[in-house]
């Protein structure tokens, strides 16, 4: 046998007849080093939701089943971390469509934290104002009980504050193509070449 | 002008600067939600001194002005012993406060918002770590909608240990052991804005289960970790001082440097990224012995260091990382531990445990001092005794402000 053969058990073998076996390990590797369960694992089953859009249409979480979806809670006279979510939020999409993923099945969603001023109206005029594209983002709302109750199971909650605002937690959900949770971010991880890299691989997974 | 222009943009800016403009309390997680006031109760960590009751949560009265100020107000009992309470730290919406154990790996559960004088235990999860494959839970550092933890050992009290993040109901989310050639843990710390996460290393529980005297002190760490935190992946190993405890990134977003204590070298070290991502360790200087805990001012300019061996708290001016400078010295007491600067930069409360296996006294108290232009002064009128519970002395290690 010359150096360039080994055996296992009764069986030679030579470096030629192992390129097949060598390149298939390789491209096994990359594959299970491409899996995305270390980057993104799943934290939770995203929790449904009852509510109305912009233009006053009934929505369901499962109305967006096989997309994946960032999803944000904000009110429109915010003026404390929301205006920065949406405007970053509207640079995700911008960027997301530029790069052709919006396309590929890729949905925002922002839930009205106060659904009593946030009406339909109110909700499609504050679209305008941050330029949102509604054929792939869409704002919720609804009877306070459903949104509330949205709220709740999403772990959010908001609060009167001393300055009159409403208090609650910066949290953005990066929700998978099978509904699962698999990233929060809060505004200052919100970073648009973050937020790509995370929607690509989910999408690619989704595929 | 178009109306994104008109509104948005000066609304967007506010957002951001008002996130920044809370941003004073120092050594939290920086996805906590920071206090925008000054604070009024001070929670206390507490160990039952001969762990023969329950350990604690000690509620003091910290606003000024108050008909009770300077007073324990109320006691949260854990309902178990012989925990080693230690660490604990806010979630990221500064509504629960997660409590660590050393000796028992329980984890504590507590609700901080719906009466933050009266907190109340909601959760305690047995096992704690015992899905990743970790034991000994130290650090708690909240991540937005979960928590981060950093262990001290694996499951069978040895190594390796390992960080672990659980969602804010307490349930297991994914786990990162720490590699074979460096497999200690202590604290952990992120800088959202350069993806960089640090971690330290201490000992594990069959060492420091044991007396001081006993302990093996061959058997600590050494490394700091830089980490690649959204890849999850070790970026750095770097070489310090023995035993580098606490983790404090620099606050000034353009520095990409940070500092950890290097207990059994008596010193502090500094680790510094440059334009190439590189990062090097360097001494930055000694302290005095056995620096236990550091603190950061909220303008970045100083450090508190508690020296547990020699009872002094040093403050070091560290804006000229070249030469950093010991502008006061504080002796408040028998071996002072653990620290906690207030939002403005201007009191600064220190407690005297660190561990039931290696303190050397039973006077136990809380104290407070002042910061100055001219240094560290110790507040006489401020002193909660912490010997005369019902339930006997009580080693008080760390503490929040609420």
């Amino acid at each position: 046998m010359n150096d360039r053969q080994f055996s296992i058990g009764n069986c030679q073998l030579s470096i030629v007849n192992l390129f097949p076996l060598i390149v298939s390990l390789v491209l096994y590797a990359s594959v299970v080093q491409a899996a995305p369960l270390e980057r993104l694992p799943i934290i939770q089953k995203a929790p449904d939701f009852d509510l109305v859009d912009q233009s006053g249409k009934a929505v369901r979480l499962t109305d967006f089943k096989g997309k994946v979806m960032l999803v944000s809670f904000i009110f429109t006279t915010c003026n404390g971390t929301c205006p920065a979510t949406t405007s970053r939020m509207a640079k995700i999409q911008e960027h997301l469509h530029k790069r052709g993923l919006l396309e590929k099945g890729v949905r925002l969603v922002s839930i009205s934290l106060d659904p009593a001023r946030d009406t339909p109206e109110v909700l499609r005029g504050y679209m305008r104002l941050y330029e949102a594209d509604s054929s792939s983002w869409s704002f919720l709302t609804g009877p306070p009980d459903k949104v509330a109750k949205a709220i709740s199971a999403w772990g959010m909650w908001a609060k009167p504050a001393a300055n009159g605002q409403l208090d609650h937690p910066s949290r953005i959900f990066l929700v998978d193509s099978r509904g699962q949770i698999r990233e929060i971010y809060n505004l200052e991880f919100l970073r648009v070449p973050w937020v790509t890299e995370d929607v690509e691989l989910l999408l690619k997974e989704k595929n | 002008m178009s109306l994104k222009t008109r509104f948005v943009l000066p609304a967007t800016l506010l957002g951001i600067v008002a996130l920044s403009a809370v941003h004073a309390e120092t050594c939290l997680s920086p996805f906590v939600k920071r206090l925008d006031r000054p604070e009024k109760v001070l929670y206390v960590y507490c160990v039952d001194a001969d762990a023969k009751d329950n350990d604690f949560v000690a509620v003091i009265d910290v606003e000024k002005g108050s008909k009770t100020y300077g007073k324990i107000t109320y006691q949260l009992d854990l309902g178990s012993k012989g925990n080693e309470t230690h660490h604990f730290g806010f979630t990221d919406d500064r509504t629960h406060i997660w409590g660590m154990s050393l000796f028992s790996n329980r984890v504590f559960i507590i609700d901080v918002a719906s009466d933050p004088a009266k907190p109340k235990l909601v959760k305690t999860i047995e096992d704690f770590g015992k899905k990743a494959g970790f034991a000994s839970p130290h650090s708690p550092y909240a991540l937005p909608g979960r928590m981060l933890i950093s262990f001290l050992s694996a499951a069978d009290g040895k190594l390796p240990t390992g960080l672990a993040i659980f969602r804010n109901d307490g349930a297991f989310i994914e786990k990162l052991t720490m590699p074979d050639d460096a497999p200690y843990g202590y604290d952990v710390a992120i800088r959202p804005d350069l993806n960089r996460m640090v971690t330290s290393s201490f000992t594990y529980f069959n060492n420091y289960k044991k007396p001081l005297a006993k302990m093996d002190f061959k058997k600590f760490g050494n490394d700091v970790l830089i980490w690649d935190y959204r890849m999850r992946k070790v970026h750095s190993k770097l070489k310090v001082g023995g035993a580098p405890l606490e983790c404090r990134w620099s606050l000034k977003p353009k520095n990409n440097h940070g500092f950890t204590n290097c207990a059994l070298d008596n010193s502090i070290w500094v680790w510094e990224g440059d334009k190439d991502d590189k990062y090097t360790a360097r001494k930055l200087c000694d302290t005095g012995k056995m620096p236990a805990d550091l603190r950061q001012s909220p303008d970045d300019r100083y450090l508190f260091v508690s020296c547990f061996m020699s009872d002094e708290i040093q403050q070091w001016d560290v804006s000229d990382l070249k030469k950093p400078k010991l502008v006061s010295t504080l002796k408040p007491g028998v071996q002072p531990n653990m620290m906690h600067v207030t939002g403005d930069g201007k009191r600064i409360y220190v407690t005297n445990s660190l561990l039931s296996t290696t303190d050397r006294s039973n006077d136990f108290w809380v104290k407070l001092a002042h910061i100055t232009p001219e240094g560290m002064k110790l507040d006489e009128s401020f002193h909660v005794d912490l010997t005369r519970f019902r339930t006997g002395p009580a080693r008080g290690h760390d503490m929040l402000l609420n």
